[in-house]
């Protein structure tokens, strides 16, 4: 596998904020695969969650996930259900 | 958002004394309390919020960077305290590294935004190396004021 992205809506009402960026990160570091998330002109690496929480992404902001490696189509689904999950976790 | 517009200039600690994770919540929100910024009969409500959101995981987010919060009645605004561990604090971070900078939030509550944009701004803040080194390297609360204001400006 190669590189693949996905555009998803942030559906979390509280937006990517400390525990969903905590949980995300988590995910993104089981896989072998580069991970980078962009939100606008802002790219960060998928698996610190200082990068995701410098996102400042919000509830209805759009990012794009990008998954580079044997795993990334893996990976790329993992990570869309935590930013396409409605509940504050 | 700049940090110096939360940040209250009052609630800053370079030398924290506890060792252990309520310690540190403990001083940094009785800093907040000397400061002024919030009432003292809030105090112990407060802390039994912060470490309740502890316990849904630790706000450690690596680096040697801790940012506890809570959202409270208390306050009407957001309002932070500032600290730093010479000596480190385990606060049980996802990258098992032991914590030495604080910063400690705390937002008015049903107020989701200011929250989401202070973590932005300080992870972008503390991203570089060399300006956590430097950070940690300061030994009184002009110095941390000082070097904090002057990213503040460099912000577009």
């Amino acid at each position: 596998m190669s590189l693949v992205k996905k555009q998803l809506i942030v559906k979390n009402k509280s937006g990517l904020h400390a525990r969903p960026a905590a949980l995300f990160v988590q995910v993104a570091n089981k896989f072998e695969s580069r991970i980078t998330v962009k939100r606008d002109a802002e790219v960060v690496n998928g698996k610190s969650i200082m990068g995701i929480l410098m996102l400042g992404a919000e509830k209805d902001s759009v990012i794009i996930i990008e998954a580079d490696g044997e795993d990334a189509q893996e990976a790329l689904e993992e990570l869309g259900k935590i930013i396409s999950n409605e509940e504050d976790k | 958002m700049q940090i110096m517009d939360f940040l209250s200039k009052k609630a800053i600690i370079t030398d924290i004394k506890s060792t252990k994770k309520e310690d540190v919540i403990k001083e940094l929100v009785d800093t907040l309390i000397t400061a002024g910024d919030i009432e003292k009969r809030s105090r112990n409500k407060l802390i039994e919020s912060l470490m309740a959101r502890e316990a849904l995981g630790s706000t450690a987010i690596g680096q040697g960077i801790a940012i506890p919060h809570a959202k409270s009645d208390c306050v009407e605004k957001l309002v932070a305290a500032f600290g730093l561990s010479k000596k480190g604090v385990d606060f049980d971070s996802l990258d098992g590294e032991l914590a030495y900078i604080f910063f400690l939030l705390v937002a008015p509550q049903d107020s989701a935004g200011p929250h989401l944009k202070a973590l932005a701004r300080i992870s972008r803040l503390l991203k570089d190396k060399y300006f956590r080194d430097t950070l940690r390297a300061c030994e009184d609360d002009k110095a941390v004021t000082k070097i904090i204001s002057q990213e503040d400006e460099k912000k577009v």
